[in-house]
């Protein structure tokens, strides 16, 4: 039964996500191709982050609200330790490691950063994490702007694009040549999308295993869990450090589909997006924020139409303001009316957690 | 004292100024069925939240197994062989009933982050002694056929039989139970009552809170009574009952 | 220094009027409100509007035109304003969700929707780029210790004021204490013969007000912003975390401690040129203090049975 009605609700995410793809080359008969590029490319790294956040919210139940810092700390420890320019002046930094060690620090870093963070926090009880989480992403966010010398502040990162895009495969160059988008966008976008299919794979793997049945069992309840001899809070800084380091993982990506990274990116309205995804794609499911991303920014590229209808003259501020509009109606709505989203099951909707 | 597996002294623990319990020397016996009973707010369930390191006491030691466990966390008590149950049942309202049996039997190295990922032969192994270990408790406690069910699903009295299987699959040797009667119908309370009989006579140490006064007569060796969170009375269940503070600390109390 | 504790007492003030808004509604309602910002920039946006002269066309589309009301007499209306709107919110969004059992949590996901919302709306509607209540500029004076113009002055004075009204009211009036009987146990309060919609619905309404003061405190000492409530909420959540959510006074305290301490944090010897990340020290100071105590400086432990 379950299973039935499962797959059901797959097809039906899979058709919405073909459908809304379908819609963008409706609405946009000239350069289709460029705008699907860019959308799937942030649909792919919007929606690993998802997938990293889920483990803490949707497995764990843990009400993280620093998601952009943790994929904060993975970018800028990832492009400070390959070569760079930073800064007002553009301090150029020409010795650094190799694209994939960087990464992998950089990962670490985010789930390190994950640890630190969820050592005071971890015991809290669910509202005061959530208060938590989100401050100590604006400290990390406030530090990275401040100190200006290591993390060039405001001014931000430029020129490292290169450690990443010399390993860009050439196939992807004559797609570009023929079909018009950027090469250096679809080398990131096709890297997005891999990363999701082995985070999704790893998941798979871990979801059944006793690890992910012992994460859940913290979700539920868990004095029942520390009753039963096993350590909660353990069990839930391993998850917050799974989910860091996805996070991690995809804001690296992040960082090089900008092409330049400062601290902005990384404000709470970062973290709210990828709410949105992963509540719009099914809380507590894998696939799910995959769907998910990519309907969100279907919906959030296609806005500036609804700008236009609702502004004569419809400014940048404006389109902007109306996306942002629409991510807060898109929360509400779907937290009141389908919380499991479209691939969550209804037996397992987390409306009542503590 | 011979065969402690349990006791207190000088236990005290207050909220805001008013004692929950206050206790000079407590000491429960290997392989007894004691009962702990006394009128609402004697401080039963802040005791059982004590001895299983749910919550610290302001002074005073608790030692298992003649083990100072004072500030110990509730898992390590756990995993000394010391399980509970609770008032308010707490099952993983989310996860099949199989699944809450899986995850209470499991053993701690087996949950472990690197065997997850690497799925060896031997976890398999291991997880399957556990379902066929997980079938027979439920089997026997009657929840069998709702295996596959989600732990929301079941009425409150399966619940309460749930978290009683989610005990005994963790192998324990003292039991805590927090009311395993409250707000079961009288038939299943008879199972449940004999139930806890059964793993008494295999040897398990339990301790039991209950309200329900005829059931704990019926079955305890060893009935303790607080009131205010002081011991008033301890011995047998006949000894209780004619114990003149006991009856004092119930007088005017016409529904116990 | 002084100058920094001036200031410090003045954002002290605004952080600790909103903190009390949020922790009672908390208190009442168990909803950590991350809209609680909006109603503050309510507050403040109403005030410009109803303030403005005629003819002041930066502010709104074409359609709005401002009021030009004594300006006294539009703080009071914005304050009504913030009311209703808290009311509008209660009766309509979040009784509704209380009468399906919606957990907190997921109702805390809504308030964060409902923020979101409501602070783009002001950016589309009301207030793009940065405004002033339509007063005059004032020249500092030295009031004891501290300089300060009159207008800031007045905040801090009428700020005290306003805490001390709300204190004395929480501890005396019927309603005060059935605010704090709610809290302790809605099943309880409604056993008992009060209607907990009604205090929950007046609390909403209390705490947007006081909200809506707030916000008028902030714009009246600095400016007015569409996101002005999303800038401080997250030093209002310090506070009341500080303080012990739920715990009126604590929140005050609380509230007030923030606010000197971001703003004395900028002449500290390490802070030298890091003027900006001042946010960051309070927020790692609420943290810090949540590490030693979960429950805040004034809360209590909750019993776990």
């Amino acid at each position: 039964m379950i299973t039935k009605r499962f797959s059901l609700q797959f097809i039906f995410a899979l058709s919405i996500s073909i459908f809304s793809i379908y819609l963008v080359f409706f609405l946009n008969p000239d350069g289709a191709i460029r705008i699907l590029l860019n959308l799937v490319t942030f649909a792919g790294i919007y929606g690993l982050s998802a997938i990293g956040l889920n483990v803490h919210f949707g497995w764990t139940g843990l009400l993280n609200f620093g998601h952009a810092s943790f994929m904060g700390v993975g970018a800028y420890v990832t492009l400070l330790l390959m070569p760079h320019a930073a800064g007002r002046e553009g301090v150029v930094v020409t010795t650094g490691l190799p694209f994939f060690v960087a990464l992998i620090i950089g990962i670490l870093a985010a789930a390190l950063f994950g640890l630190l963070l969820g050592l005071p926090a971890i015991r809290l009880r669910g509202d005061y994490l959530a208060i938590v989480t989100i401050a100590a992403a604006e400290i990390f966010r406030l530090l990275v702007r401040d100190l200006e010398s290591i993390t060039g502040g405001v001014y931000g990162i430029i020129n490292y694009t290169e450690n990443f895009q010399k390993y860009r495969p050439s196939f992807i160059d004559e797609l570009s040549d023929n079909l018009g988008f950027s090469a250096s966008q679809g080398w990131v976008c096709l890297a997005a999308w891999i990363s999701i299919f082995f985070t999704v794979l790893f998941l798979k793997r871990l979801s059944k295993s006793p690890w992910g049945r012992a994460l859940r069992a913290v979700r539920e309840d868990e004095d029942a869990v520390r009753a039963m001899g096993k350590n909660a809070v353990w069990l839930k800084l391993q998850s917050f450090m799974l989910g860091a380091g996805i996070a991690g993982l995809s804001g690296v990506l992040l960082a090089f589909n900008y092409g330049s990274l400062e601290s902005t990116v990384f404000i709470p309205l970062l973290t709210f997006y990828v709410w949105a995804i992963m509540i719009l794609g099914g809380v507590g499911t894998i696939t799910g924020p995959i769907f998910g991303s990519i309907i969100f920014w279907v919906i959030i590229s296609e806005t500036d139409r609804l700008a236009y209808l609702l502004f004569e003259n419809a400014n940048g501020q404006q389109l902007a303001g109306v996306r942002f509009l629409l991510v807060g109606v898109l929360i509400m709505f779907l937290m009141i009316f389908r919380p499991s989203g479209l691939l969550g099951k209804k037996e397992e909707l987390l409306l009542d957690v503590k | 004292m011979l065969n402690n597996l349990i006791s207190v002294k000088n236990l005290k623990k207050s909220f805001g100024g008013i004692t929950a319990v206050d206790i000079k020397e407590l000491s429960f016996i290997e392989g007894e069925l004691t009962s702990v009973i006394g009128p609402n707010g004697a401080g039963k369930t802040t005791f059982f939240d004590l001895i299983s390191g749910f919550q610290n006491a302001d002074s005073g030691d608790i030692f298992l197994k003649e083990k100072n466990i004072s500030n110990s966390q509730p898992y390590k008590i756990a995993r000394m062989g010391m399980v509970r149950t609770f008032q308010l049942t707490k099952v993983f309202d989310r996860m099949t009933v199989m699944e809450n049996l899986l995850f209470s039997g499991s053993d701690v190295n087996n949950d472990s982050f690197l065997r997850s990922i690497l799925k060896l032969n031997s976890q398999k192994v291991y997880e399957n002694s556990l379902k066929d270990k997980a079938n027979e408790i439920m089997n026997d406690l009657n929840i069998g056929h709702m295996a596959d069910s989600y732990a929301r699903e079941l009425s409150g009295g399966q619940k309460k039989l749930l978290e009683l299987a989610r005990a005994i699959i963790n192998e324990p040797e003292i039991l805590l139970l927090d009311e395993p009667l409250a707000g079961v119908n009288p038939k299943l309370a008879e199972d449940i009552l004999s139930l806890i009989k059964k793993l008494s006579e295999d040897g398990i140490t339990i301790v039991m809170v209950e309200h329900n006064i005829e059931a704990v007569m019926k079955i305890s060796e060893r009935v303790v009574v607080l009131a205010e969170g002081s011991l008033i009375a301890d011995g047998s269940p006949n000894e209780i009952r004619t114990n003149k503070n006991v009856i004092e600390a119930y007088l005017g109390k016409d529904d116990e | 220094m002084l100058d920094q504790l001036g200031n410090g007492l003045l954002l002290g003030i605004i952080i600790s009027v909103a903190s009390v808004a949020l922790s009672l509604l908390y208190g009442v309602t168990r909803i950590v409100n991350f809209a609680h910002g909006e109603i503050i920039a309510l507050g403040a946006i109403a005030t410009l509007f109803f303030s403005s002269p005629l003819d002041y066309r930066v502010l709104f589309l074409e359609k709005f035109s401002p009021l030009g009301l004594n300006f006294a007499i539009s703080c009071f209306l914005a304050i009504l304003v913030c009311g209703l709107f808290g009311g509008l919110l209660e009766v309509f969004l979040f009784r509704p969700l209380r009468k399906n059992d919606v957990g907190n949590i997921a109702v805390l996901v809504v308030t964060i929707g409902l923020s979101i919302l409501v602070r783009h709306l002001y950016l589309l509607f009301a207030t793009g780029r940065v405004q002033n209540f339509p007063l005059e500029l004032q020249r500092r004076q030295t009031y004891l210790f501290f300089d300060m113009t009159p207008r800031n002055f007045n905040v801090l004075i009428a700020g005290i004021i306003v805490m001390i009204i709300v204190g004395l009211l929480l501890t005396y009036t019927r309603l005060g204490k059935a605010m704090r009987a709610v809290r302790d146990s809605e099943e309880l309060s409604s056993v008992s013969g009060i209607n907990s919609d009604n205090i929950i619905l007046l609390t909403w309404v209390a705490s947007s007000m006081l909200a809506g003061l707030a916000g008028i405190f902030q714009a009246t000492i600095n400016d007015v912003r569409w996101n002005m409530g999303f800038l401080i909420l997250l030093l209002i959540f310090a506070g009341t975390v500080l303080g012990g959510i739920g715990t009126s006074f604590g929140a005050m305290v609380g509230g007030f401690m923030i606010g000197i301490l971001v703003q004395v944090s900028v002449g500290l010897p390490f802070m030298e040129g890091h003027a900006e990340a001042k946010n960051a020290v309070a927020l790692a100071v609420m943290i810090l203090i949540l590490l030693f105590r979960p429950q805040g400086i004034f809360g209590q432990k909750e019993r776990i049975s």
